[in-house]
């Protein structure tokens, strides 16, 4: 048991920062909001040199073959600096091809993404956004050599700029033990495919993607036909994780902002970090960080050693969404009405804090899948053992 | 980062379990719920001959103190493996931990004497500290204390009042801060000294807690019907009762008391509501035909409850990892002591709206769940909150010595 990051991870965290320091400054945040691809390739280029997009891919690809842990870090850091880039949605549809996909797709598009030729993304939600199941009506039709896609997906990330997306629909109709859905390995360039972006809180990149008789050949099925559930939900699982890994980045960044403001603003005579009711609230804001930071390293951990995780990976998020949106707000409220400008930087980590919890299950969503785990099953809960309970070997 | 524990710690936790199974026999158990007065797990001095039995048999496992070194009386083991221990004993709500004892303090700053005098007597158990800290008027303004030791040749004397002197009445010695020099600021003129409680001119009297009428059951969170106030009356001690430096005692008083916030008991004695909530809800067959299960804000609820325990949990792993890497800790210790004692506050309170009017039943009541304890819990609870240090100044150590906010005018 050691929770602490050991010498290697900090230096790749360091490593990370320092370069976005360097690199990602809030002007070019800005730029790329109103950009129409919203990142800058040179940079994407220069993240791939430095392993980021290739960090949890096998070294076949060209990975580095390391921990999700590890990709955590990153995406932290990314965080941290409200990078303007397609990562998560690259690494989260990447590692789905990487854990699940064929051989062919593997070979066809990892060695892409690990030196920055390609961007991927995912398409699951649709108009009704839980990530359950049975919100999937997108339908995927066999025909001849080919599956024949319908439907329409929302708030898929970076999907303007995307090669590749990884995309969930059904198979067959909805049953009892999530059976019926499947994936596949989508040309974002397909004919049939259009996209209308929509104008969003964070203002990234995310589309509303209809498909149209898309055609997309058999050897695209992501695992087995009708089976793609448990495949989705790891996707989304460590997609949820990783976000949350990033939401934490910024958060903290957001705090220690409105800390060293607090350290030098005078009001009534006194830097009003000197005030309690400041000090206690910005003393909450990093605890409260803290302890999301302690949940989704946990839950990292945990896919990576192959270990049950769905209840951890909730954990980190009804937490982080709360916590992280707190910190946030505090810092607005420590900076008072300056925070509220346009000019003042401050917003571009609020937006984003706040637009990313709602990302990736609610609050509500991940509370009921831990409720359901502690109360639906047999056995007695106890602290520091997995839930639901296992068996002891 | 490693999220589990070794194979070897795991062997530990099973062999202390199956210990456990064994031992705790109705005999321990019903002498357990008679002495529920104020010591966690009575050492000596008591009429509980089972239990002081069964704290033998622990000690002469090498249970109590683990990390502590060999030549001290423990067994040089790594901290998480002392966690550990001290984590199955007190989910049979039985306290081996050495918090509080202060035992991290004496040898932190004893002198060689002391150490080899004090330390394998409490990890045997034939010694035991009571804390001999605040005052009438001192609150949590620790360094306000006026009790005074005055120098008179090779010995101290002692007059004054301490507060809360818990378990003085069963202890064998008291850990003593007292003025020692009037003249200098407050925090620089105290100092530390350790006193047998059969010192002539030493008076223990009781003080009964909300718990008292009737007294809670075992497993409560501070669920003492107990605590003392001491008196101090031209108490003649040695020089050598002094712990470290004359004048020192402040920043030896302050590195035992974030040591002994380190550990498994305040974590758990926290936490431990969350698991007794949902094992009720789970086991019980709800109330009249209804479970607090079906309802889905209860369940949200939980679920909120569930993961701040989490984060307790790992705060204290944090804590662990800290102290196993050297223990150089800035706030960390200050934030664990935030957070669980507020998330046992919460999760007590939201017991009693998921209970309604069975939450008010103490122990004995008819139809009172678990013997009382989740009405008890609600007279405990914030306890936890106030002493050793108050969850306000915790998050004042926070800002100031984790985030580097400046003092007030009037801090």
């Amino acid at each position: 048991m050691d929770v602490l990051l050991n010498e290697e991870e900090k230096m790749m965290r360091d490593t990370a920062r320092e370069y976005l320091a360097a690199e990602c400054t809030p002007a070019l945040v800005r730029q790329m909001e109103k950009d129409p691809r919203g990142y800058p390739p040179g940079m994407w280029k220069k993240a791939a040199e430095l392993g980021w997009q290739g960090m949890a891919l096998p070294e076949k690809y060209g990975g580095l073959d390391l921990p999700l842990v590890c990709l955590g870090l990153i995406l932290e850091e990314a965080g941290r600096a409200v990078a303007p880039l397609p990562l998560h949605s690259t690494v989260v549809a990447a590692l789905a091809i990487a854990r699940d996909g064929t051989e062919a797709q593997r070979e066809a598009v990892l060695p892409g993404v690990a030196n920055g030729d390609v961007i991927m993304t995912w398409a699951f939600q649709e108009q009704d956004p839980r990530l359950l199941p049975e919100t999937v009506q997108t339908q995927a039709v066999a025909n001849g050599n080919d599956f024949v896609i319908n439907g329409t997906k929302l708030f898929v990330d970076n999907f303007v700029v995307a090669d590749q997306c990884v995309v969930a629909c059904r198979t067959a109709p909805a049953s009892k033990g999530n059976a019926g859905l499947s994936l596949f390995l989508v040309d974002a360039r397909s004919a049939g495919i259009s996209h209308a972006p929509f104008v969003t809180l964070a203002k990234d990149k995310q589309s509303e993607v209809a498909f149209n008789n898309v055609r997309v050949p058999k050897a695209n099925l992501i695992g087995e036909l009708n089976q793609g559930w448990p495949i989705i939900e790891r996707m989304l699982d460590r997609g949820t994780a990783l976000l949350c890994a990033q939401i934490l980045g910024a958060a903290r960044k957001d705090a220690e902002m409105a800390i060293e403001y607090a350290k030098f603003r005078v009001a009534f005579g006194q830097p009003i970090g000197a005030f309690q009711s400041v000090g206690h609230m910005c003393a909450d804001m990093i605890l409260g960080i803290d302890g999301g930071s302690l949940l989704t390293y946990e839950a990292l951990w945990r896919l990576d050693q192959g270990l049950p995780a769905k209840v951890e990976v909730s954990q980190a998020k009804a937490f982080c969404n709360e916590k992280c949106l707190a910190a946030a707000r505090n810092s607005q409220s420590i900076h008072g009405g300056i925070g509220f400008m346009m000019e003042f930087d401050l917003h571009l980590w609020y937006r984003r804090i706040t637009a990313w919890t709602m990302r990736l299950g609610t609050s509500y969503e991940h509370r009921a899948r831990v409720s359901a785990a502690l109360l639906d099953t047999p056995g007695r809960v106890v602290l520091g053992r997995p839930v639901p309970v296992v068996a002891e070997g | 980062m490693e999220f589990a524990f070794t194979p070897e710690q795991e062997a530990l936790r099973r062999e202390v379990r199956a210990f456990i199974a064994k031992e705790m026999t109705p005999a321990v158990l019903a002498e357990m719920e008679e002495h529920n007065d104020g010591h966690p797990f009575p050492r000596n001095n008591c009429h509980s001959p089972h239990l002081i039995a069964l704290f033998k048999k622990i000690a002469e496992r090498g249970w109590v103190g683990m990390s502590y070194p060999k030549e001290y009386g423990g067994q040089g083991a790594e901290r998480i493996s002392q966690y550990i221990v001290e984590e199955e004993f007190h989910r049979a709500y039985i306290n081996v931990s050495l918090g509080g004892s202060g035992a991290a303090a004496i040898l932190a700053a004893g002198t060689e004497e002391q150490k080899r005098c004090y330390l394998p007597k409490l990890i045997s158990g034939e010694f035991s500290f009571a804390p001999g800290f605040t005052e009438p008027r001192g609150g949590a303004d620790l360094a306000s204390l006026q009790c005074r030791a005055v120098r008179d040749g090779d010995y101290y004397v002692i007059n004054g009042q301490k507060m809360f002197t818990s378990f003085a009445h069963h202890s064998s010695h008291i850990y003593l801060m007292a003025r020692t020099n009037r003249d200098v600021p407050k925090h620089k003129g105290i100092s530390i000294f350790l006193i047998p409680m059969d010192t002539p001119g030493i008076t223990v009297r009781p003080l009964w807690t909300i718990q008292n009428a009737p007294r809670a059951p075992v497993g409560t969170t501070y669920g003492a019907c107990r605590t003392n106030e001491t008196f101090f009356d031209d108490v003649r001690v040695h020089k050598s009762t002094m712990l470290g430096e004359e004048n020192k005692g402040w920043n030896i008083g302050s590195m035992g008391l974030n040591l002994d916030r380190v550990g498994a008991n305040r974590y758990l004695m926290s936490v431990q509501r969350d698991e007794d909530i949902i094992n009720w809800i789970k086991e019980s067959g709800g109330l009249g035909g209804y479970s607090p299960a079906q309802d889905p804000a209860i369940r949200d609820k939980l679920a909120e409850l569930w993961i701040e325990a989490q984060v307790c949990r790992l705060m204290t792993m944090r804590s662990m990892s800290i102290v196993e890497h050297g223990g150089n800790f800035t706030y960390e210790g200050s934030a664990e002591k935030v957070w669980a004692p507020e998330h046992g506050v919460r999760t007590t309170e939201a017991i009693t709206q998921m209970l309604g009017p069975y939450a008010q039943l103490l122990n004995g009541s008819p139809r009172s769940i678990r013997s009382g304890l989740f009405a008890h819990n609600l007279m405990g609870a914030f306890q936890s909150g106030i002493n050793h240090g108050s969850v306000q100044i915790m998050r004042d150590q926070v800002a100031r010595r984790g985030l580097g906010l400046p003092r007030g005018a009037k801090g």
